[in-house]
């Protein structure tokens, strides 16, 4: 029985402009029996050979094509063969070039003849004067290393934190050794970035009554830099808000680094206030109750309230909304106003799902 | 059925109706999982992959005495300049035809993890992350043909993904021989993506190359096969990584894309703007 052989159909194309790569699809069509297959390949080889040269031009020419405003670079994409520019995050000069490629994929951004690419998304990278919340991983001799969601662990000296009594006091021998009565693994503690190494690692300090170990509230892990939301960097990260519902006030702290705390907010006890005169003094009863990793009690109100921050928290950034102080308060209060007037009254914490949609889209409508 | 007789040469189509330049349906998908730094989700055709990334990051202190469990890794992370790519596969029981129990280090996965280990180490920029660690599980869900070349793309896509600098996409394919060796056709056709029953029957190699250039990454080939041959497969498998670089790139770009139209990043400064001052 005789076969019949119809023509092979063109190729179909996946994608709509890739007609460059699929170009040699029709050059089987007559697959020679007769001997030639050597040079078929070496053509083909060659074939390949120039279209890879086409390829790079096309690279080359994209460099030059204006394609449209704020667009897309991705890993191996040549930005720029102007030797003018100088290369930063993001990008590398392939040896014995003077093109700027792309190493990660991203929008480029420009500082007068820095060029540079910002990663869709990428881990936190530390810079001097953030503030960052961190969980102690490791205690050394003189040292904490602290985990900030960065590439490295970032480390803690012993002389950077507030010892007790005093906030000026040197640290001594004793200090060392009791270095665990300060911070333990897996405490929560909110610093500031002092210094930073030439290999990207941190060193942090808690020099600052603002700073210091967490206690009383609820952690928070959100996608830091880039990336569909996250925390950013603005002038307040820390605020005190005062709650609905009977909830008193609440402290929020929002690492940049996209850890966050918030935790029911604790007065200094005005009788102790009384007693010491002096801003020393203060500084010294203070100190007294900062390393403790005893919770004081907590409200029912509270904690709903605590509860309800932190799903304005994930929900924004599930909708991929930034979070700053003004977002989380302005969450929050739609957020009461939905609880209010949902069947389970303020009771009702729940803001995943659709809730969350229905938040996030409040909150862009204004 | 053997697919070396005269069906391929009278029809020029392959069991799955491919000619001898075509890839099968490329399917990607990046950040698959919301609290990964990477994800990616490929199939080729009916092999089907799945990869996390986690880090770069530094491990906490070693507990239990036990050095690091990551296997296919390099030299130990603590001291080292650069970072270490450390990669698992986990192989589903149900990913083929017959129901395998996992063994523990079976010798095949191990060599796996080391390929795709050194491959993205060249890669990638591990030395602007000193001490730390890249860590890449795949998961494969579905195997036909091509597991290699399917699991160095995910891995890829994935490293992207957690914004891991990049010298380019390490891309793989698979290309393969009409005939079996032992045919010993010096003049046999070279074939593109090999799926689970050429693989079996005819020899094959997996390549991987650097984006848009020739380098070769990986070169695997586990079968015989003449030498006058190799030459016409290689060519092919290389202009078929070309083809899955620029289905990956169209990946990230759509994701890029739909996240600038949603504003969750800011636009930068356009290509076109480098002529201004």
């Amino acid at each position: 029985m005789p076969i019949t052989i119809t023509a092979p159909k063109p190729v179909r194309q996946l994608y709509e402009d890739q007609d460059d790569v699929m170009s040699d699809s029709d050059s089987d069509s007559q697959s020679s029996k007769d001997g030639g297959n050597n040079n078929k390949y070496k053509n083909m080889i060659n074939m390949i050979k120039a279209e890879s040269g086409a390829a790079a031009t096309t690279t080359t020419r994209s460099s030059t094509k204006p394609t449209s405003h704020g667009e897309i670079v991705t890993p191996g994409e040549v930005i720029t063969d102007d030797p003018q520019w100088m290369r930063g995050h993001g990008t590398f000069v392939a040896p014995a070039t003077s093109a700027i490629i792309s190493s990660v994929a991203g929008t480029i951004s420009r500082t007068n003849k820095l060029l540079s690419v910002r990663p869709l998304r990428a881990r936190y990278t530390p810079e001097v004067g953030d503030l960052i919340v961190g969980r102690i991983v490791e205690v050394q001799a003189k040292r904490w290393r602290v985990d900030v969601g960065a590439t490295q662990l970032a480390s803690l000296p012993l002389s950077a934190i507030n010892l007790p009594g005093g906030i000026l006091r040197k640290r001594t021998e004793t200090d060392e050794l009791q270095i665990r009565t300060f911070f333990a693994e897996g405490d929560l503690l909110v610093a500031e970035v002092q210094q930073l190494f030439a290999d990207g690692g941190a060193v942090l300090h808690t020099r600052s009554l603002k700073y210091g170990k967490l206690r009383n509230g609820v952690f928070v892990a959100v996608s830091g830099m880039g990336g569909g939301g996250g925390v950013v960097r603005s002038r307040r990260q820390v605020w005190t808000m005062e709650a609905a519902n009977g909830g008193g006030q609440i402290d929020v702290a929002l690492g940049v680094n996209g850890f966050v705390w918030i935790s029911k907010h604790v007065e200094t006890p005005p009788d102790l206030l009384e007693k010491t005169a002096g801003i020393t003094n203060i500084e010294e009863s203070v100190s007294a109750t900062m390393y403790s990793s005893q919770n004081d009690r907590i409200e029912a109100e509270t904690m709903r309230e605590i509860a309800r921050i932190r799903g304005v928290v994930t929900a924004l950034v599930e909708n991929g909304l930034r979070v700053d102080e003004d977002m989380v308060m302005r969450g929050y209060h739609e957020a009461v106003e939905m609880a209010i007037l949902s069947s389970a009254g303020p009771d009702d914490i729940y803001l995943g799902g659709e809730r969350g949609q229905q938040l996030a889209a409040a909150l862009t409508a204004i | 059925m053997p697919l070396d007789t005269s069906a391929y040469g009278l029809a020029l189509l392959r069991v799955d109706g491919r000619r001898w330049n075509e890839l099968r349906r490329m399917h990607a998908q990046i950040r698959t999982q919301a609290a990964a730094d990477g994800s990616s989700y490929l199939e080729m055709g009916h092999t089907k992959v799945m990869c996390v990334v986690t880090g770069p990051s530094e491990p906490g202190p070693r507990r239990g005495g036990l050095g690091g469990t990551a296997s296919g890794g390099g030299a130990s992370s603590a001291q080292s300049k650069d970072a270490e790519v450390a990669v698992s596969i986990v192989v589903a029981g149900f990913s083929s035809v017959d129901r395998k129990r996992p063994g523990r280090g079976d010798k095949r996965i191990l060599e796996l993890q080391s390929t795709i280990s050194s491959a993205l180490a060249a890669s990638l920029h591990t030395h602007l992350f000193p001490h730390s660690t890249i860590s890449i599980s795949l998961h494969v869900l579905s195997q036909d043909g091509s597991l290699l070349a399917a699991l160095i793309n995910a891995a890829t896509l994935a490293c992207v993904d957690a914004g891991i600098p990049m010298t380019d996409y390490v891309v793989a394919c698979t290309a393969g021989s009409t005939s079996t060796y032992a045919a010993n056709d010096e003049a046999a056709d070279p074939l593109l993506d090999l799926n689970h029953q050429e693989e079996q029957e005819l020899p094959g190699l997996t390549v991987a190359t650097l984006g848009q250039t020739d380098r070769v990454a990986v070169l695997v080939c586990e079968s015989r096969v003449q030498v006058s041959r190799l030459e016409g497969m290689l060519a092919v498998g290389v202009d078929g990584c070309k083809q899955v670089r620029e289905i990956l790139d169209r990946v990230v770009r759509d994701k890029g894309h739909r996240m600038l139209l949603e504003g969750t990043v800011e636009r930068g400064a356009g290509l076109d703007d480098m002529e201004v001052d």
